[in-house]
């Protein structure tokens, strides 16, 4: 029974737990102690650590959602279709965060909360896409069309990432260009200190992702199983 | 709002977002062992 799988999952997850307040706690001394305040932005610059890993966490839960939504297309299985789902709605949590830190960053810096320029409307637009498909999967049982048009949603939304990336290379906008990756190469844009601060946000927010990842997968599951039961219940009766 | 005031806010609709997410699943998890509780019962009784 999946009770007791959870039970057994829980030493796992509790190294995970660990693993995921430990990194939270190093990034939280890096960003409010350690790390210098920049000379131009002054503190609102250390908003950047949320802003950032939250955004890097979203496009990764999106990448996900288009791997499991090809894979439960091509397989037809269950599994896929559970992950994709739980992927999906850690990245919508975490692309409203980037919607709102970023606004939160950019009125004193900017002197707007927001610019339809063309990185902050396709991040918009993602927002929007994984919305609409977390709406249909609430109204989508497993295997029906409806979770199909998800999956197809699910990898059609995805290919908005790519343009988000390039956007701001693309066009002049008020984003700010790359910092971490350059043409000069990795991390070349930026004070060592910070990337190193911006390093371990990174890490604490991928674990936090693989975390709560863990914990929908089997939450989604131990909801099928009484799901199942339930129709052999109302069956037998 | 000064500028630490907006760092102080942002600060903070991260970790409500995270914190509320988190109470979500919490949430759903108990009523889902609820369900589950209320089904062993009566597949008990049903024996």
């Amino acid at each position: 029974m999946n009770f007791d799988a959870m039970k057994k999952n829980q030493g796992e997850s509790n190294l995970l737990i660990w693993s995921t307040a430990v990194a939270f706690f190093a990034a939280m001394v890096a960003i409010f102690i350690y790390v210098p305040t920049e000379q131009t932005e002054g503190v609102v610059q250390r908003v950047m650590y949320f802003h950032v890993p939250s955004a890097w966490l979203s496009f990764f839960a999106f990448f996900v959602v288009f791997i499991c939504s090809i894979l439960f297309l091509w397989k037809k299985e269950r599994e896929w279709d559970i992950y994709a789902h739980a992927s999906a709605e850690i990245g919508v949590i975490f692309c409203s965060l980037v919607l709102v830190t970023g606004p939160l960053w950019a009125r004193p810096i900017w002197g707007a909360w927001w610019v339809w320029d063309a990185r902050l409307t396709s991040t918009l637009i993602l927002w929007i896409i994984y919305t609409v498909y977390l709406m249909l999967r609430t109204q989508s049982d497993a295997g029906s069309m409806r979770a199909r048009y998800a999956a197809v949603l699910g990898i059609v939304g995805f290919l908005n990432i790519p343009f988000i990336h390039f956007s701001v290379l693309w066009w002049r906008t008020f984003h700010p260009q790359p910092k971490v990756i350059t043409n000069e190469g990795i991390g070349k844009g930026m004070d060592p200190t910070m990337l190193a601060t911006l390093g371990v946000s990174l890490c604490a927010f991928t674990l936090l992702y693989f975390l709560l990842m863990g914990v929908r997968v089997r939450q989604e599951k131990l909801k099928d199983e009484v799901d199942q039961l339930t129709r052999e219940k109302h069956y037998s009766v | 709002m000064d500028n630490l005031g907006f760092l102080f806010a942002a600060n903070v609709v991260v970790w409500g977002g995270i914190i509320y997410y988190v109470y979500t699943i919490q949430r759903r998890n108990r009523a889902l062992e609820k369900d589950l509780g209320l089904l062993k019962e009566t597949l008990n009784k049903e024996g």
